[in-house]
């Protein structure tokens, strides 16, 4: 079943019609993607998968705009993204898209709130609607009592709801995230990944790379992929969505 | 862009990486030191120097034997011309008609002054003057009288005493009428000096005045016969004239033939205060080039340091990158930080410059005068410096991937 072709429901927010991404080594040229169409809509809730060299990773660094492809073309809510400069890139990067990292990647020396704050300032937020946006991008997560706390004075799972808490609080068009569980433990993991499932119940576009099943399992639909090319596209009939919330978070959509 | 995290970022900098950081902006300030150090110690000095000539009006002028600042090599020459005579004052005296008064004084350094059982230690200036002195040199008298035509005339065996003197001989004593002896010859105190202090360092008030003729008759010795001739004019407009009046009649009697240079000086308030100002200048300058020599090394420091800085901090550029930092705000981040650093380093330099010469200038016993100009231009310099030398490491980062970046350990 082809999703891209099921799913009319309205205009995609990331089309993308054959890419592929080619890197010169020395004099070989490595094909890390090699023909990938492939549409995201709004609501949707995408499990990337696939084996370490897939092409994985080059395809979320195409998605989160943070490169650009060789070929083919790619629109982010009809904007040409394969032709932009590096600042325009920051700026879609900044408006449009949430990272959540595997390692968390928060400002060591920062308080979670000046972190949460971080895409506001290069968004020309000013002071006090900055801090009232994070304040309450904290408080989705349910951290709104760790504000001033360092990174380091946070346990793991803490550390990444700050990092979801950053990537929410631009009220991106989609949320990216990489390996969001690698670094934690099951039982903090799954509290991840039920904050995630409360953010896409919320109305959130989620997308998760990932190479654990159990991560992909909370997907609507999981993408496989292998040498640079979609093996499977498919919906997800096993979707695990609880009602378990571990987490005392309310989410609601921004 | 937040101006603010980044000076916060700068100082986290220095806070972390204390030795490094610290070793830095030592040549920072020591750069900045010299800067401020020179210039505020010769804008002092100036500022002393300039009050004094001031004090003697700008209708007087003065002929030496040999330039009062002389920084060449000519002494040789200067060496070989003859002194200034009691003879020739007498003359510049009869001969000139455009002038309020012509005074001379002659000096003689290291005396000792006895009285009773007491004595100073043998470093007393004698000056002898004769009694138009006090008037053109500005020196005011607090107790007793300065000399009178005929104290000088009839050499009469009187001392005027500076304050330094009263405090040594006469603690709880009224010096007036008492004896004071000096190699042998005895003077009555007439007139205290008013308390001076010291014009570059030279103590005003460690001085004991007695009458010219008296003077050139027991102390001078073959070359304090020169005598110093202070000549005012009637005015400023006939100041000129009055110059080539007493150059005219230096050269008579001093037998010059018409082709042969004047074998003596002649200066005018404003032409010393024009050489001392561009003597100064000079060592004001000196001090600045030798701070910015250090300041270019201190300059490298901080490239590298921004360098290093840029290097441990790439995953955080990546991150800044990630969620939509542009080129140009890493780069004002750094460029904002190696300013800041700068800085730092300079207000430790011109508080320590402001100090030292605070210090000096106690010693010298002057004024501090704030040097504005110069703390404004150390401020211009840091920043210039950490612009300069912040540039390169700053638009490293800005260029710097952000998935490398991302990635980087």
């Amino acid at each position: 079943m082809d999703l891209n072709e099921e799913n009319k429901n309205g205009k995609p927010i990331i089309d993308i019609e054959h890419i592929a991404k080619i890197y010169q080594m020395g004099s070989e040229f490595v094909h890390a993607i090699r023909d990938i169409t492939l549409k995201i809509y709004k609501n949707d809730y995408l499990a990337i998968m696939g084996p370490s060299g897939s092409g994985k990773s080059t395809l979320m660094n195409i998605i989160g705009c943070l490169d650009t492809p060789t070929k083919g073309k790619y629109l982010f809510k009809d904007m040409d993204v394969s032709e932009m400069t590096d600042n325009d890139l920051a700026s879609i990067r900044n408006k449009e898209i949430g990272f959540v990292f595997q390692t968390f990647n928060l400002l060591a020396r920062s308080s979670s709130l000046k972190n949460v704050e971080l895409p506001l300032i290069y968004a020309g937020v000013g002071k006090s609607e900055r801090d009232d946006r994070a304040m309450k991008a904290m408080e989705n997560v349910g951290l709104a009592d760790r504000v001033n706390h360092k990174p380091n004075e946070l346990s793991g799972g803490q550390r990444q709801r700050v990092a979801i808490a950053r990537a929410l609080v631009t009220e991106p068009s989609i949320i990216l995230a990489d390996e969001p569980t690698g670094n934690l433990d099951s039982k903090t993991g799954l509290e991840i990944m039920n904050l995630f499932n409360e953010l896409w119940k919320a109305g959130n576009t989620i997308i998760v790379v990932t190479h654990e099943e159990e991560v992909a399992r909370f997907a609507k639909r999981i993408i496989k992929l292998r040498d640079g090319l979609i093996e499977n596209d498919s919906f997800n009939h096993h979707q695990r969505i609880t009602n378990d919330t571990s987490t005392t978070s309310s989410v609601t959509n921004q | 862009m937040n101006i603010g995290e980044s000076i916060t970022q700068a100082f986290d900098s220095v806070r972390m990486n204390k030795l490094r950081t610290f070793l830095t902006l030592l040549s920072i300030s020591i750069g900045v030191f010299a800067i401020i150090g020179a210039g505020s110690l010769v804008d002092s000095i100036n500022s002393s120097v300039f009050s004094e000539m001031e004090a003697l009006g700008r209708n007087s002028f003065f002929i030496y034997r040999v330039p009062v600042l002389e920084m060449g090599h000519s002494w040789r020459k200067y060496a070989k011309r003859k002194p200034i005579t009691y003879t020739v004052l007498k003359e510049l005296k009869k001969e000139l008609t455009l002038v309020d008064f012509v005074t001379a004084h002659g000096f003689s350094m290291a005396n000792t002054i006895e009285y009773g059982e007491n004595e100073t230690d043998p470093d007393v200036n004698l000056m002898g003057v004769d009694e138009n002195f006090f008037a053109a040199q500005n020196v005011g008298i607090t107790k007793g009288r300065p000399f009178t035509a005929e104290d000088i005339d009839f050499n009469r065996n009187f001392a005027v005493i500076g304050n330094d003197i009263v405090v040594k001989l006469f603690p709880n004593i009224d010096p007036i009428g008492k004896r004071i002896k000096i190699k042998n010859h005895s003077y009555t105190v007439i007139g205290v000096l008013e308390t001076k202090g010291a014009v570059l360092g030279e103590p005003q008030d460690n001085r004991v005045i007695i009458p010219l003729t008296e003077f050139l008759r027991y102390y001078a010795s073959m070359w304090e016969y020169d005598l110093f001739i202070t000549i005012k004019a009637v005015d400023y407009e006939s100041l000129d004239d009055a110059i080539d009046e007493a150059i005219g009649t230096m050269r008579s009697v001093r037998n010059l033939k018409p082709w042969q240079e004047n074998d003596f000086e002649v200066e005018t308030n404003e032409s010393l205060t024009e050489q001392f100002a561009s003597f100064t200048g000079f060592l004001s300058y000196f001090g600045a080039f030798s701070g910015l020599i250090a300041l270019i090394a201190a300059g490298v420091g901080i490239m590298n340091i921004m360098l290093v800085s840029v290097k441990e901090r790439t995953r955080e550029i990546g991150i800044r990158k990630a969620v939509g930092a542009k080129r140009r705000w890493i780069l004002y981040q750094f460029i904002i930080e190696a300013i800041t650093l700068c800085q730092i380093g300079g207000f430790i330099g011109i508080v320590m410059g402001l100090v030292a010469s605070a210090f000096f200038g106690s010693l010298m016993n002057i004024n501090l005068i704030l040097p504005y100009s110069w703390v404004i231009f150390s401020i211009v310099i840091c920043t210039l410096l950490g612009i300069i030398f912040g540039a390169y490491p700053a638009w490293k980062a800005a260029k710097l991937d952000p998935i490398d970046a991302l990635r980087y350990e």
